[in-house]
């Protein structure tokens, strides 16, 4: 691939904060108009490495390009790249209007004032924002809000907008609607996003690729399909939150675990032992024995309705909660027994194993 | 119940309070309108008139009592809180700004400024007039010397105050503006600025009231009277009620002052709360 496909290019970035490591040796290159997500649990370093892209904090080592120009050395205001803050970020004592407008009014090449009011009057019309320019950035929802943030950063026409964290701060209902805005805004106008997220569901649903990253270091760096279904590292799939984790270690075609040896076909090479399987693979057995293939034994506790689906909660030896969901697609709810003791099975095929 | 012991002591404690803080004030006001020029200082009111009053500003006929020998030095003092009151500002919102990162030695750059309003000022001016004059060969003016030990004392409370402010400041909209590639200087120009103006006002007040009430660092440091100076020498003299009846004016003027400070953040902070209450309503 040539240089000129990627928007942005980080080569071996660290960064230390005393003796914590926020971002340990990063190699990344994003390709233009691409949706890429980067989810990881808090401390993960994602807004780090967010806000150093953005040129808000210094790396200690290594070397950003945007846009094909070593930007290390630049400051924010040179790198040419818009950034979304998650409480929004906006100008207080400015008007819907002047905020939009502020970044082209502002910067060190001035637009003339028409062209700015066209511009600014555009972006309000694209983000659905009309009839509000006059008002103060008070007056306004958290939703509206949230896109006079992003309107001022469009408006800039940066190739390349940083998100962070963006929907943090909205209602769940306003979060989906805001989801698919933000996807249809950024093909509309060919940009790269780069959305930083905690939550893996919206990683998942809004990147075109995700980026997974684990203690400052990329875990993973793939379609959400392959992240979803073959998590690169036992920590991915946790935060994935749809896998049930057992520790134990590989002793030829088994996996030793506390619940006995349990089968599997395919493994990958990981410094950390773990089983994995989906919640979505496990079936509930109300015959006890052990039959063949991986399963084990735990009691039901209770089960939680989504709509689409059930998850079932069982509690196996040692206190281990394990999670089985059943998508009512496939078939009625079933009703199991409060302290119950059943079998929850699934095929060896199905398991993820890291060793 | 506590209340019922605790509230009557609360209540005398609060009486005393304001007694002491506006009492002198109350009758030196009253004293202000003795009959002149005969009357003293002192009850009881022989016949109220506003003689003394007149007597400032030179309406009355000529008397055994000289006028206030105050015009020249109130103006030194209104130029000299004036220069003080701009100086520590700009100093106090730059040094502050400084602060915002934690730099080497800034424990100790804190403490050096804070220094300043602590140390006793008579010997700070008996320090500043003997440093300018034996070492660098300055002469000793309201407007060098006195100017910089007032700079000196005010300077540390004009800091403390933007400290605060900027404390609570939320640096996420420099960052936005700056990604919106917008240089810092003017960022801080069209965002930071207005938004800690209503410190930097609070700042303006503090400077100029202690530098147009300062005595003890001036007594040594300038060569001139100001306005605190020429009112003690007339003390050595004689005292007549028209000190008290400039002391009446002096202070509604500083009411005055507080009124347009009021005012103004009343104005700030109004449209502050305008978009609180409308966050929570949105």
């Amino acid at each position: 691939m040539t240089a000129e496909a990627h928007i942005f290019r980080l080569d071996a970035v660290s960064k230390r904060y005393g003796v914590t490591v926020a971002l340990d040796n990063i190699n990344l290159s994003v390709e233009r108009n691409e949706y890429v997500s980067l989810l990881g649990p808090s401390g993960s370093g994602k807004t780090v490495l967010l806000r150093t892209i953005a040129g808000f904090e210094t790396p200690d080592e290594g070397r950003i390009e945007i846009n094909g120009r070593d930007v290390s050395s630049l400051p924010a205001h040179e790198r040419g790249i818009g950034f979304v803050f998650q409480n929004f970020a906006l100008f207080p004592h400015l008007s819907v209007a002047d905020n939009i407008g502020f970044g082209l009014a502002n910067r060190n090449d001035p637009l003339p004032h028409d062209e700015i009011v066209d511009r600014v009057s555009d972006i309000i019309k694209l983000v659905g924002l009309e009839g509000l320019g006059a008002r103060g950035v008070g007056q306004i929802s958290g939703g509206q809000k949230q896109r006079v943030a992003l309107a001022r950063t469009l408006v800039t026409e940066p190739k390349l907008i940083l998100l962070d964290e963006p929907l943090g701060a909205l209602d769940a209902n306003l979060r989906g609607r805001m989801r698919n805005e933000l996807r249809a805004i950024r093909e509309r106008l060919g940009v790269t996003f780069l959305h930083v997220t905690g939550s893996e569901t919206e990683a998942l649903a809004m990147g075109d690729r995700v980026i997974v990253l684990d203690r400052g270091h990329i875990a993973q760096f793939d379609h959400p399909d392959h992240v979803y279904s073959k998590p690169a590292t036992p920590n991915v799939a946790k935060f994935l939150n749809r896998y049930n984790m057992f520790d134990g270690s590989i002793s030829g075609s088994a996996f030793k675990s506390e619940y006995g040896d349990l089968a599997f076909i395919q493994k990958t090479k990981s410094d950390h032992p773990a089983y994995a399987v989906r919640y979505d693979r496990v079936a509930v057995d109300s015959d006890g024995s052990a039959g063949k293939g991986p399963s084990l034994p735990a009691n039901f506790i209770a089960s939680e309705y989504l709509g689409s689906s059930i998850m079932y909660f069982f509690e196996a030896i040692g206190g281990k909660v394990i999670e089985v969901e059943h998508h009512l697609s496939h078939g009625a709810p079933k009703t199991f027994e409060p302290k119950k003791s059943y079998r929850l099975r699934w095929k060896p095929e199905d398991a993820i194993v890291f060793g | 119940m506590e209340s019922r012991v605790l509230k009557p002591i609360l209540a005398v404690y609060v009486a005393l309070f304001i007694l002491f803080l506006y009492g002198p004030f109350f009758i030196l006001t009253i004293l202000s309108f003795q009959q002149g020029p005969e009357g003293g200082p002192q009850f009881p009111i022989i016949e109220w008139s506003t003689y003394w009053y007149r007597h400032i500003f030179g309406l009355t006929e000529a008397s055994r009592v000289a006028p206030l020998p105050v015009g020249q030095a109130m103006t030194r003092s209104l130029i000299l809180a004036f220069m003080t009151m701009v100086t520590s500002t700009v100093l106090g919102v730059m040094s502050a700004q400084a602060f915002r990162k934690k730099f080497k030695g800034s424990d100790i750059v804190f403490y050096l400024i804070v220094l300043g309003m602590i140390t006793p000022g008579l010997l700070t001016g008996l320090g500043v007039a003997l440093v300018s004059k034996n070492i660098f060969n300055v002469d000793r003016h309201w407007w060098s010397t006195a100017f910089v030990s007032h700079v000196v004392y005010t300077f540390p409370f004009a800091f403390l105050v933007m400290l605060a402010i900027l404390n609570r400041f939320d640096a996420s909209v420099e960052e936005a503006s700056w990604s919106l590639g917008v240089s810092p200087m003017r960022t801080f120009r069209k965002v930071t600025f207005p938004l800690i103006f209503p410190g930097v006002l609070s700042s303006m007040l503090f400077a100029f009231t202690l530098s147009y009430d300062e005595f003890s660092r001036t007594l040594l440091s300038s060569n001139e009277q100001t306005l605190p100076l020429a009112i003690y020498g007339t003390f050595a003299v004689e005292i007549h009620p028209n000190i008290f009846a400039f002391g009446v004016l002096t202070t509604l003027f500083s009411f005055s002052l507080l009124a347009v400070y009021a005012i103004l953040m009343g104005l700030s902070v109004r449209r502050a709360k305008k978009i609180a209450i409308q966050e929570e309503i949105g």
